[in-house]
């Protein structure tokens, strides 16, 4: 065949693919008349935080079925219910990929609402998309507060289910305040104003430096005798910290504070301890309480911390503990295994979007935002300041009571198992200094 | 910060263990280049494949890893022998936007087989010396790290060897040297462009086993940096050039990680690219590239 003609082939062929995808790009009916909700979830379904993608999506498809099951969401303005349906936004771990998605999902899929987001740095690249289309968001990630607090752009439609990093950071400080170092300080018999020494090994991304800002601010703030000796940044999707925990090492800190996503967690525990022979405390933040995470840390995981509100496998005593445990056995009976913390905000985010569309009686996008700003529900498995999930008014935050667990080997299944140490009301252990540790300087 | 001998020893160490990954890629991408004239942008797919065979049969023989090198490379010659011969000959010489394409094409389809069989989740392995380290002078080394450097040398004398003292590895040369003076004198260069693809996606499969066994994490996206890697450093190095993807790799590793070391993590990349420019200032042809008349 002569190039002309393959290159008539060629462009016949992208003409007709242009006409199936312009039949594909229709828009979709709104709820009132298709006669279900349309609920976006925008998720990480591939790249770089997968794993959690995946958490998410199920753990918002387990929602969305148990509420079909009982009938769906109330509608006033229908005089009925109506099931909900999930539409998937797979936002590829990528700014580029999430705008995509919320772009999809807004303008062809017509979604009532959206729900989910995970990186500070994805969401805060898909906001303006949000905020100009006027879509209510339940955003059950992004912890960053510079997403949650930016004023450049209208986020009068987006509501943050999750602490923000000024949150996560304040309760990690004063856990590590209040309980590391005087038990290091004891066990090495180091005087009481000796000032501990931690290391910040974070995410080059909004939400890294949102936690590193947070941390900085609060020992500053509270005058704590906590002095941070090194801040080192990586690469998001880093696999390799060897280079960056013998930089830290030289530093002789006493603990490492870490702020990564679960697959760059895994290898820097695993690289700390097993190559660098570097035999400190590693505290992580809440995004990391994930099966996965158990699973993958194995042995290296012992004794390690993490500051948390919803764990796989530390369910805390009280009032969400019947919620948790359900959720828990429900996720495993529907997907075979433990559902993070992440599948777990994204869970209660789809029966927050439920309750503000039957209080507002209607689909109608302004009306299910008023709805979100006066909501007041009662806490499910993650415990709420007050008992109640509510969103603040002045960023539309809701408001968490924090915990702290440590790790300790399970030899049953070979995996290292978290229990709550911290605050006093919720702790089932005490914290405890592991053997092998070494304090940075003595 | 208390910078001793040891200490440096200790990132020159991580900076050479990175080289040979980042060699044994490199040498693959070269061999490719210098034979066929192609960009396969897809070469780090290979490196991906590597890890996921390796994982694979780690899972069902329970073999020790590196054994599983006769296992992953030459299940990554065969396939690096389909793609040659599918995706490649036919275009082979009707552009470099063809070539582009293909391989851009072909990291879509292998990244989601992968995610198909194996699930995108990240995945990693455990080596059984994974807890011994030996002492060498003030530095404690990782087992592991030293094998890999020793299997990598083990490596690229094997293929030395190869290409110099066979009549097949002196086919490559020759067809790497004068493609049109190859063929008068009677070689197969179509044969020797299935076989060369296959061995360059042999070595990046060694790769991915190394990668694997020295815990570091994978998913099925992880191949595209390395990938970016490789092209740096076989320009680096010079196109072409062999001795060049060794100095090269071994240069981008040890840069890397003294940067890690001195300006942070996130500035690794950065400064491996600002070396590729000044060189390429300096010295357009790279390294140990000839200059054109």
């Amino acid at each position: 065949m002569k190039r002309e003609n393959i290159f008539s082939v060629f462009l016949a062929a992208c003409l007709v693919l242009l006409v199936l995808s312009t039949g594909c790009t229709d828009q979709q009916p709104p709820a009132a008349q298709s006669g279900e909700v349309k609920i976006g979830v925008i998720a990480s379904m591939t790249g770089a935080a997968s794993t959690t993608g995946k958490d998410i999506w199920q753990s918002a498809e387990l929602a969305a079925d148990e509420i079909n099951a009982k009938g769906g969401i109330k509608i006033n303005s229908l005089g009925k219910s109506v099931p909900i349906r999930l539409i998937q936004g797979d936002d590829e771990s990528t700014r580029e990929g999430g705008m995509k998605a919320v772009s999809k999902l807004i303008t062809q899929d017509n979604v009532d609402l959206l729900v989910g987001g995970y990186s500070s740095a994805v969401v805060s690249a898909h906001q303006s998309i949000v905020a100009e289309n006027k879509v209510p968001y339940i955003i059950s990630g992004a912890s960053s507060s510079s997403v949650s607090h930016r004023n450049d752009l209208d986020t009068s439609y987006m509501f943050f289910h999750r602490p923000n990093t000024d949150d996560s950071g304040e309760a990690s400080v004063l856990f590590i305040e209040e309980v590391v170092r005087p038990a290091v300080n004891a066990k090495f018999g180091f005087a009481a104003e000796r000032p501990f020494r931690v290391a910040v090994i974070y995410q080059d991304s909004p939400f890294g430096k949102g936690q590193l800002d947070a941390v900085k601010n609060v020992i500053k703030a509270r005058s704590l005798p906590i002095e941070v000796v090194a801040e080192e940044p990586f690469k998001m999707g880093e696999s390799d910290f060897r280079t960056v925990l013998t930089s830290v090492k030289a530093k002789n800190p006493d603990m490492i504070y870490s702020v990564t996503f679960l697959n760059e967690l895994v290898p820097l525990t695993q690289q700390a301890r097993r190559d660098v022979n570097f035999n400190t405390l590693i505290m992580a933040i809440e995004n990391n309480d994930d099966p996965d995470y158990y699973k993958g840390v194995g042995t290296y995981g012992e004794g390690m911390v993490m500051e948390s509100r919803f764990s796989p496998y530390a369910v805390p005593k009280g009032s969400t503990e019947v919620a948790t445990t359900q959720f828990l056995s429900n996720f495993d009976k529907k997907y075979g295994g433990f559902a993070g913390m992440m599948g777990a905000a994204t869970y209660e985010s789809i029966y927050i979007a439920k309750e503000a569309i039957e209080k507002a009686g209607t689909v109608e996008k302004a009306k299910v935002k008023d709805a979100l700003s006066n909501l007041a529900m009662p806490q499910m498995m993650e415990i709420m300041k007050g008992g109640t999930i509510q969103f603040s008014p002045d960023f539309r935050e809701s408001k968490f009571d924090l915990y702290v667990v440590q790790l300790s080997m399970d030899q049953a299944s070979g995996e290292p198992r978290p229990e709550i140490i911290w605050p006093e009301n919720l702790e089932a252990r005490a914290f405890v200094v592991p053997d092998w540790y070494t304090p940075g300087t003595s | 910060m208390d910078v001793s001998i040891s200490i440096l020893s200790q990132v020159a160490f991580w900076g050479l263990y990175s080289g040979c990954i980042y060699i044994l890629l490199a040498t693959g991408l070269n061999l490719i280049f210098g034979v066929m004239k192609i960009v396969n942008f897809a070469h780090g797919e290979f490196l991906m494949l590597g890890t996921y065979i390796t994982f694979f049969l780690f899972v069902i023989t329970g073999f020790n890893p590196y054994v599983l090198l006769i296992g992953s490379v030459p299940v990554l010659i065969v396939a690096g022998v389909i793609v040659e011969r599918l995706c490649f000959r036919p275009i082979l010489g009707t552009g470099k936007l063809n070539e582009i394409f293909i391989s851009l094409g072909l990291i879509y389809i292998f990244q989601n087989m992968v995610a198909l069989i194996w699930t995108d989740e990240w995945r990693s392995m455990k080596s059984p010396f994974s807890d011994i380290t030996i002492a060498l002078g003030p530095v404690q080394l990782p087992l592991d790290y030293l094998i890999i450097i020793v299997v990598t040398a083990v490596i690229l004398v094997l293929l030395h060897f190869f290409l110099k003292r066979t009549p097949i590895g002196k086919a490559i040369r020759a067809t790497s040297q004068n493609r049109k003076g190859a063929m008068l004198m009677g070689i197969n260069v179509e044969k020797i462009n299935m076989l060369t693809f296959g061995i360059g996606a042999g070595l990046a499969g060694a790769a991915g086993t190394l990668w694997a066994v020295s815990g570091q994490v994978f998913n099925p996206y992880m191949g595209s940096i390395p990938a970016i890697k490789g092209f740096a450093i076989i320009i680096l190095g010079g196109l072409g050039s062999i001795p060049g993807a060794i100095v090269g790799g071994l240069a981008i590793g040890m840069v890397e990680n003294f940067t890690a070391f001195t300006l942070g993590g996130s500035w690794k990349d950065a400064v491996s690219f600002i070396l590729l420019i000044i060189i390429l200032v300096v010295k357009p042809t790279g390294l140990f590239g000839e200059d054109e008349e």
